[in-house]
C-alpha cells in the first residue's frame, strides 16, 4: 500500500505539534517546579477548595446524568411518541452548542431576576451563583454521554431475553432490576465517567453562573487562568497537573471497566 | 395439564398469521407443531405462552379458560429458539432466576433454591457447569441450561421453539433423546415447534402439520406418514 | 379433534394481557413525561432564552448590534480560525487513519489513545500547554518572539488550541469506516495500475465521504464554539484576538445583553443547523458511518 512516509509522516508532525509537544512543556514545568512546589501550590486553601469543589459537583452532576441518561436513552428506544425524533437530536445540543452560550443562557435563566431563577427563589432556593449553578451547568454539559453509550445497548437486547424472564413468573419490575440494568450497566458506567471527566475540566458554561466566588465557587479551571493573568506560570501549571492526573486516572477507571464487563458478558 | 386451543386466530396488522384453529392436547402428550415458516407454528405456541395475545378465540388449561392469564401467570417453562439465557448470570443464577423472583411469601428458602437447581443440573446432565456464564458453554449445552431454567419454575407445561434448531446433526440427535427422556420423566405436556419433518415424527406422539396460518393434520406419527390428508401434507412428509 | 364441549360461561373477559416487555401505560408515560420535561427544561429552556434575549429590543437591535466593528472583527476571526483548523484536522484525520488502517506496525493501540488524548483534557489545560510552550516566558517562545513571530495572544496561538480541542473528530470517525472496509479495493485499484493518490481519490475517498462529512461537520461545530482554550492563548484583545464566544463573554461582562446573546442566537443557530445535517447524515447515510456514531 503506498502512502506509508506521507500519511506517517502527517500524522506524527500533527501529533508532536499540537499534542506532545505542549503536553511536554506542562509536564516540564511540573518537572522544573518541583513536586514540592506542586504540592504546595495545590495545598493552599483556594486551590484545595477549588478542585474539591470541581471535584464534588462533577460527581453529583454525573450521578444525575446516570440516572437521567438512561430514562433518556429508555424513552429513545423502546417509546414511540410524536417528537421522539426531535427529542432524540435534542440530546446531541449540549455538545453542538458553544460553552459560552450555554453558560450565559442557563445564567439568564436562573439568575434571581430570570425566569426560572425567579420561580426557584420564591421558594428560598437560589441557583444562579451558588454550587447548584454549577451543578446545573455541568449537568448540561455532561447531559448526552450517558444516553450516547447506552442507547446502543438497549438497542441491541434481543425481546427474548425480556419474555424469558416473564415466562420464569418473574414481574416487570424484577426483570428490569435484575435483567436489564445489569446489561446496561458498563455502558451506562462508561457513559458516567465519560460525563465526569468532562465536568471535570468544563469551563466556558460553568463562569458565568457560577459567581466565582473564592472558596465557595470557584472552579479549578478558573484558578489556572486567574494564574495566567497573574503570570504565575509555575502555580498554573501545577494546578493543570493536577487536574490532567485525575483525568487520568478516570480514563483509567473507563477502560478498567470495559475490560472487566468485556470479560464477563463477554461484549461491552 | 390438558391444554384445548378453539378456534385461535391472530392478525398481524392486515396479515393473517392463524386462521381459527383448534386443537386438544391430552395431558402429559409430547407434540410436535410442524411445518414451513410461516405456518403459524411459533404464533400458536407463543399463544399458548402467553406471550403473544390472540386475535380471537380461547385457550383453556385443564378445562379452565386461560386466555386472560398474564405471562407470568401461566406457569408454561417455555425455551426460545435463542435460548435468551441471562448473560451476565451464572449457569445456577440462570437457573434459580424464577424461584428467586417469586414474590417474597411463597419464594423457597435458600438451601431449597440451591438444592433443586443442583438437582436440575444433574437431570441434565451437566452437574459441574453451576459457576460458567452462558457465553463459556457449547450450544448444546446452552441449550440443556435454558431447559432446566424453564423446569426450575416447577411448570404445568412445556413449550418449546425450535428447539435444536440452532445445533449440528450429532448433538441433535443427543439432545432429542434427552428431551424425550425429561419428558417421560416429568411427564409434562410438552409441545415444540419445529421445520424438520424428521425431528418432529420422531420424537413426538402426536404430530402437528402446519400451513399458511392453518392445521393441515393432526395424528400418531405412523399415521400421517401413511395416510396424509392432504397433498400438502404427503409432499412436506416425504420432503 | 372435536371437542365439541364449548361452555357457555361468562362472556368474553376483557384481557388483561400486557406485553411482556413492556412496561404498564402509566409508567410509560410518566417515562416519557420525565424525559420530555427534563430535556425541555434543560435543553430546550437555554434555548429558548437565547434567542428571547437577543430579540428583546427587535431584530434592529440585534442586528445592529452585530454591525459593531468589535462584533464584525469577532466573526472575521473566528471564520478565519475554523477555515483554517478544519482543514488541517481534516487532512490529520485522514492521514492518520490511513496510517492506522492500511499499514501494521506495532504500538497502534497507543498511538490511537494519543489521538484522543485531547478529548479527555480539560480545554483549560490545553491552553495553558500551548501558553507554557510558546509563551514569552518559554525558550521556544522567546526565540520566536524574538524573530517577530508571536504565537500566543495572536492568531497561530488560537488556531493552534482549536486544533488541539477538536484534535480526534475526524480520525475518529474514519478508522472504524476504514477498518470495516478493509484494502481489498484499494489493492484492486492498484493492480490495475493506477498510482497511490489516484487510488485514494477515486476508490478510497468515495468510500469515506460521508464520514468524513460527519467528522468535519462536528470538528466545525466545536472549532467555532471552543471557549476555554481560547480564552487562555487569546489574551482577548478585543479587535485583535477576541473570537465570538470570547466577544460574548465581554459583551456580556459590559452588560451588553443584547449584543452579547444576539452573537450568541448566531452561533446557536449555527449548531442548530449542525444538529440537523448530522440527524439527515445519519439517517440517510447511517450504514456509510462508523458503527460507533455515538459520541
Amino acid at each position: 500500500m503506498p502512502g506509508l512516509g506521507l500519511s506517517a509522516g502527517i500524522t506524527f508532525a500533527m501529533l508532536t505539534l499540537v499534542v506532545a509537544l505542549p503536553i511536554g512543556a506542562l509536564l516540564w514545568q511540573g518537572a522544573e517546579f518541583g513536586a514540592f512546589g506542586i504540592w504546595a501550590t495545590i495545598n493552599r486553601d483556594r486551590v484545595r477548595a477549588a478542585l474539591w469543589l470541581s471535584f464534588r459537583l462533577s460527581f453529583l452532576a454525573a450521578c444525575f446524568n446516570l440516572v437521567f441518561g438512561v430514562i433518556l436513552a429508555w424513552v429513545l428506544v423502546r417509546y414511540r411518541f410524536p417528537g421522539r425524533r426531535i427529542l432524540d437530536a435534542a440530546v446531541d445540543l449540549p455538545f453542538a452548542l458553544p460553552t459560552a452560550v450555554a453558560g450565559i443562557a442557563l445564567t439568564a435563566l436562573y439568575a434571581p431576576n430570570g425566569v426560572l431563577g425567579g420561580l426557584t427563589s420564591q421558594i428560598g432556593w437560589q441557583v444562579a451563583y451558588t454550587p447548584w449553578g454549577i451543578w446545573l451547568a455541568l449537568v448540561f454539559v455532561g447531559l448526552p454521554f450517558v444516553t450516547r453509550t447506552v442507547q446502543p445497548v438497549i438497542d441491541e437486547i434481543e425481546p427474548e431475553v425480556e419474555e424469558a424472564s416473564a415466562t420464569l413468573g418473574a414481574s416487570r419490575w424484577h426483570a428490569l432490576r435484575h435483567v436489564i440494568a445489569p446489561m446496561l450497566m458498563p455502558a451506562a458506567l462508561t457513559g458516567f465517567a465519560l460525563s465526569l471527566a468532562r465536568a471535570v475540566g468544563e469551563y466556558g458554561s460553568v463562569i458565568f453562573i457560577a459567581g466565582n466566588i473564592p472558596l465557595r465557587t470557584e472552579i479549578a479551571p478558573l484558578l489556572i487562568v486567574i494564574q495566567l493573568e497573574e503570570y504565575n506560570y509555575g502555580a498554573a501549571g501545577a494546578i493543570g497537573l493536577a487536574m490532567l492526573a485525575i483525568s487520568f486516572t478516570m480514563l483509567l477507571t473507563i477502560n478498567l471497566i470495559q475490560i472487566w464487563s468485556r470479560r464477563r458478558i463477554g461484549h461491552v | 395439564m390438558h391444554i384445548q386451543i378453539d378456534e385461535i386466530a391472530k392478525d398481524f396488522g392486515t396479515t393473517t398469521a392463524l386462521h381459527p384453529v383448534s386443537l386438544s392436547i391430552p395431558s402429559g402428550a409430547l407434540v410436535a407443531l410442524l411445518g414451513p415458516s410461516g405456518s403459524g407454528k411459533t404464533t400458536l405456541l407463543r399463544i399458548l405462552g402467553g406471550l403473544e395475545l390472540r386475535t380471537s378465540g380461547r385457550v383453556m388449561f385443564n378445562g379452565q379458560d386461560a386466555t386472560g392469564l398474564l405471562v407470568q401467570e401461566r406457569r408454561a417453562g417455555f425455551v426460545f429458539q435463542s435460548y435468551a439465557l441471562f448473560r451476565h448470570m451464572t449457569v445456577f443464577e440462570n437457573i434459580a432466576y424464577g424461584l428467586r423472583a417469586r414474590p417474597r411469601a411463597n419464594r423457597p428458602p435458600k438451601a431449597e433454591i440451591e438444592r433443586r437447581v443442583l438437582r436440575l443440573l444433574d437431570l441434565i446432565q451437566l452437574p459441574q457447569i453451576a459457576a460458567r456464564y452462558p457465553t463459556q458453554l457449547s450450544g448444546g449445552q446452552r441449550q440443556r441450561v435454558a431447559l432446566a431454567r424453564a423446569l426450575a419454575i416447577e411448570p404445568r407445561m412445556l413449550l418449546l421453539d425450535e428447539p435444536f434448531g440452532a445445533l449440528d446433526a450429532k448433538v441433535r440427535k443427543e439432545l432429542c433423546q434427552g428431551l424425550r427422556n425429561i419428558h417421560d420423566e416429568t411427564g409434562l405436556t410438552t409441545v415444540f415447534v419445529t421445520h424438520d419433518q424428521e425431528e418432529g415424527v420422531e420424537l413426538a406422539d402426536l404430530v402437528v402439520v402446519m400451513s399458511m396460518g392453518r392445521i393441515e393434520q393432526i395424528g400418531k406419527p405412523a399415521d400421517i406418514r401413511a395416510r396424509p390428508a392432504t397433498a400438502f401434507v404427503r409432499d412436506f412428509i416425504r420432503a | 379433534m372435536s371437542d365439541v364441549t364449548l361452555p357457555t360461561g361468562p362472556a368474553r373477559r376483557p384481557a388483561r394481557y400486557r406485553s411482556a416487555t413492556a412496561e404498564p401505560p402509566a409508567a410509560r408515560l410518566t417515562l416519557i413525561a420525565v424525559a420530555v420535561g427534563g430535556l425541555g427544561l434543560l435543553v430546550g429552556a437555554p434555548l429558548l432564552i437565547v434567542f428571547a434575549e437577543a430579540l428583546v429590543g427587535g431584530w434592529a437591535a440585534a442586528v445592529t448590534s452585530l454591525a459593531s466593528r468589535d462584533a464584525q472583527s469577532a466573526i472575521r476571526l473566528t471564520l478565519l480560525i475554523t477555515a483554517i483548523a478544519v482543514p488541517m484536522n481534516a487532512v490529520f484525520g485522514i492521514a492518520a487513519a490511513w496510517f492506522i488502517t492500511k499499514f501494521d506496525f506495532r504500538g497502534k493501540a497507543f498511538l490511537i489513545t494519543l489521538i484522543d488524548l485531547p478529548f479527555s483534557i480539560s480545554p483549560v489545560v490545553a491552553g495553558l500547554c500551548i501558553v507554557l510552550l510558546f509563551g514569552a516566558n518559554s525558550a521556544l517562545g522567546s526565540w520566536l518572539g524574538g524573530n517577530g513571530y508571536s504565537i500566543v495572544f495572536a492568531v497561530p496561538g488560537i488556531v493552534l488550541a482549536t486544533v488541539f480541542v477538536t484534535f480526534p473528530f475526524v480520525a475518529r470517525e474514519l478508522i472504524p469506516v476504514m477498518i470495516e472496509q478493509g484494502h481489498a479495493e484499494e489493492e484492486a485499484a492498484l493492480t490495475l495500475g493506477a498510482s497511490g493518490w489516484r487510488t485514494f481519490r477515486t476508490v478510497t475517498l468515495p468510500n469515506i465521504r460521508w464520514a468524513l462529512l460527519y467528522g468535519t461537520l462536528l470538528c466545525t461545530a466545536r472549532a467555532m464554539g471552543e471557549f476555554g482554550a481560547v480564552a487562555v492563548v487569546s489574551g482577548k484583545i478585543r479587535g485583535q484576538t477576541a473570537t465570538m464566544p470570547i466577544t460574548i463573554e465581554m459583551f456580556y461582562n459590559e452588560y451588553l445583553s443584547v449584543a452579547a446573546f444576539s452573537m450568541a442566537a448566531l452561533l446557536t443557530g449555527f449548531a442548530l443547523l449542525t444538529l440537523m445535517l448530522k440527524t439527515a447524515l445519519e439517517l440517510r447515510h447511517a450504514d456509510a458511518l462508523s458503527a460507533t456514531r455515538r459520541h
